[in-house]
């Protein structure tokens, strides 16, 4: 077992613009650690500069307390899961598993216990003898969990392991290897672009942009106290509502309370969840305290899905289009106009300038 | 598209089949003439059913030779040509895998350098470098060698360029996967890359062997000593016959030996192939 710790690794590819800037992060033993960014942000170059399939242009990299820069993939005892699998296509998927450890001299008996717990398992067990062809992808993907599994490593590396399987698939998976990863207690990371997963999966979130850490923690944290607009936007779905506030605090055309919130000098960005909107039913408005926001909006189209309602809107008439979710049914017409009601502790406040939070 | 028209589909077999008459009734022509009498073909009697001296001219043309040319019991240049072809053939396919492996999986300086001189060669088969070449083996006292009559035949751009073509079909992740399990570059070329390439082994094994086994020109500069000679130039010897009649029913005898090898090999291989189309691995 072991921690994972990284001191402003950076990567440049071949003298052009870096793909990874600066990144210190640490993760504990054991702990489950899920990379998370949009498309091209850095996170398969900086998985796979820990996996030392790529070399570190700066900075270093520990597992156990030993720097493995210069260390050879084999010798960094740690295990991938790719995502397009990699299985070996001229194998059994007995020996798909087998491989690393017959290289490592394993004694074959020791080498057929384990792949036998790891077919247990992973419910490969009657699939030993096929070839990575005859099974579905679902199949696939267990065995290249199984092949990681053999190894007993001291770290799982997960390069969007689920992408290639369907929503419903992807589901069943995502619990499977959080349950796996519990059970076996191997120091993880995890590298995706669907924040549902990255939710679900993670001990320790990181967002990534850009090459950059946008921030870092638990994921309920990183939903609750967004540090960025980066991130405040990233976590959450539908997406963070944003209204740019002048810096008196003035903000558009039918926006009401704004003037009370601490706005920068360069103005400010102001984010509220759309589960945070609370409509006036029927007339009676919903009772508000000082600092509370309150946006009148012309509701432009309804999406009940049946435990909710998505409710999107023109801020004043024709402004911003801004999304609220309601719990249950709520069939507003097309075309009318209703007060939301956003309450102080949920909002979020971010300087205009920086992209950084601002308390409230 | 299946289509079920019996007239379309009586056209198209009638096609064929006089396709395969033309190319099959010199062959069965060639196995009637080697097992008739040597009077029968010199009389142009030669019929359209084989006769009865069938073993006895194999027997003789394997084990004996020919009467009046050569005199060369033919089984030493079948056995030379077997050695040539295979070697021609395992050779360029061995040097052609380790050169495409070098160039996609290694990066060392003028490495695409390396790939454009190869690719250079295609332009330069034996016929046209052929003096030269001579001249390099006669130097080195290879004449009437084995080794100089397949070495000068080894390399080979056709071969190389098809295996690049393949390896870089082949995903990274595939590599990096062996890296991860403990495999360097040897490991992962044996384990990984050779069983993969299997058909496209096979496929230029047929090609290259068929090369080999039917090289000419080479052989013939090459060669002084009978018992260096190759089959193709066998028959040829056999043909030209001073003040004599050239013994037909051997030579066909002969050609029919000649074509059994190349035959051999496309059967064999044919299973790796069938099974490569079949089964994509993926
Ligand atoms: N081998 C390479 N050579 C040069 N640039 C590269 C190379 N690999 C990646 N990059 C660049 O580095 C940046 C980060 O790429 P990376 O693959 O890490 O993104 P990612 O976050 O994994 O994206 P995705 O979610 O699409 O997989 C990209 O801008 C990419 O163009
Ligand atoms: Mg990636």
């Amino acid at each position: 077992m072991a921690e994972v710790r990284l001191t402003s690794v950076g990567k440049i590819y071949s003298g052009a613009v870096p793909a990874v800037k600066d990144i210190t992060f640490s993760v504990p033993d054991g702990g489950f650690c899920v990379l998370v960014g949009p498309s091209g942000c850095g996170k398969s170059t900086l998985l796979r500069m820990i996996a030392g399939l790529e070399t570190i242009t700066m900075g270093e990299i520990r597992i156990s307390d030993r720097v493995v820069n210069t260390v050879e993939p084999m010798d960094r005892d740690i295990a991938m899961v790719f995502q397009n699998y990699a299985l070996y296509p001229h194998m059994s998927v007995y020996d798909n598993m087998a491989y690393g450890l017959r290289n490592r001299k394993t004694p074959e008996p020791e080498i057929s216990a384990r792949v036998a717990e790891a077919a247990r398992i992973l419910e490969l067990e009657p699939y030993l003898e096929r070839r990575p062809r005859e099974l579905s992808g679902g199949q696939r993907q267990r065995v290249a969990m199984g092949r990681a599994i053999v190894r007993q490593p001291q770290v799982f590396l997960f390069d969007e392991p689920l992408s290639n399987l369907d929503a419903k698939l992807r589901g069943a998976m995502r619990v499977e290897i959080k349950k796996l990863q519990r059970q076996l207690g191997v120091t993880s990371i995890y590298v995706t672009h669907d924040q549902l997963e990255a939710m679900t999966l993670a001990d320790q979130l990181v967002v990534m942009n850009q090459g950059v850490v946008e921030q870092i923690g638990e994921p309920l944290s990183l939903y609750e106290r967004p540090e960025t607009v980066f991130v405040a936007q990233f976590i959450g779905a539908p997406p963070m509502n944003m209204i740019d506030l002048a810096p008196g605090g003035g903000g558009p055309k039918g926006l009401d309370g704004s003037s009370e919130l601490p706005v920068p000098a360069s103005g400010a960005r102001l984010g509220i969840r759309p589960e945070h909107l609370v409509v006036d039913e029927d007339g009676r408005p919903v009772p508000t305290r000082p600092g509370d926001i309150r946006l009148e909006l012309a509701v432009d189209a309804v999406e009940a899905v049946g435990a909710e309602t998505y409710i999107h809107g023109r801020l004043g008439g024709d402004g911003l289009m801004i999304t609220a979710r309601e719990h249950g049914k709520m069939l507003l017409p097309p075309g009318t106009s209703r007060v939301f009601t956003a309450r102080r502790e949920n909002l979020h406040l971010f300087d205009a300038a920086t992209g950084r939070r601002v308390d409230i | 598209m299946v289509e079920n028209r019996p007239l379309a589909n009586l056209a198209s077999h009638l096609i064929l089949i006089v396709g395969v008459a033309i190319v099959a009734f010199p062959v069965y022509l060639a196995l009637v003439a080697s097992s008739s009498d040597p009077t029968t073909i010199a009389n142009g009697q030669l019929g359209l059913l084989p006769e009865g001296h069938l073993f006895e001219n194999y027997w003789k043309v394997l084990f004996e030779g020919t009467e009046r040319s050569t005199k060369q019991p033919m089984i030493v240049p079948l056995f030379n040509s077997l050695v040539m072809a295979l070697v021609i053939s395992i050779g360029k396919i061995s040097i052609s895998l380790i050169s495409a492996f070098a160039i996609i999986y290694f990066r060392f300086p003028f490495r695409h350098t390396a790939f454009w001189v190869i690719f250079l060669t295609l332009m330069l088969p034996v016929e046209v470098r052929i003096y030269p070449t001579y001249k390099i083996v006669a130097d080195l006292g290879l004449l009437d060698t084995y080794a100089g009559l397949t070495i000068p035949l080894i390399a080979s751009a056709t071969a190389t360029l098809l295996f690049r073509q393949f390896f870089m079909t082949v995903p990274d992740e595939l590599l990096e996967a062996s890296k991860i399990d403990g495999a360097g570059p040897w490991k992962f070329f044996k384990d990984t890359l050779l069983p993969l390439s299997m058909t496209s082994v096979a496929a230029m094994f047929v090609i290259q062997f068929i090369y080999g086994w039917n090289q000419y020109l080479w052989p013939l500069l090459i060669t002084t000593r009978d018992d260096m000679q190759t089959i193709v130039i066998g028959i040829q010897k056999m043909l030209y016959v001073t003040d004599a009649l050239t013994e037909w029913q051997l030579a066909m005898a002969t050609t029919i030996l000649a074509m059994l090898p190349p035959v051999v090999v496309v059967v064999a291989m044919q299973k790796l192939f069938v099974r490569g189309l079949t089964e994509t691995e993926k």
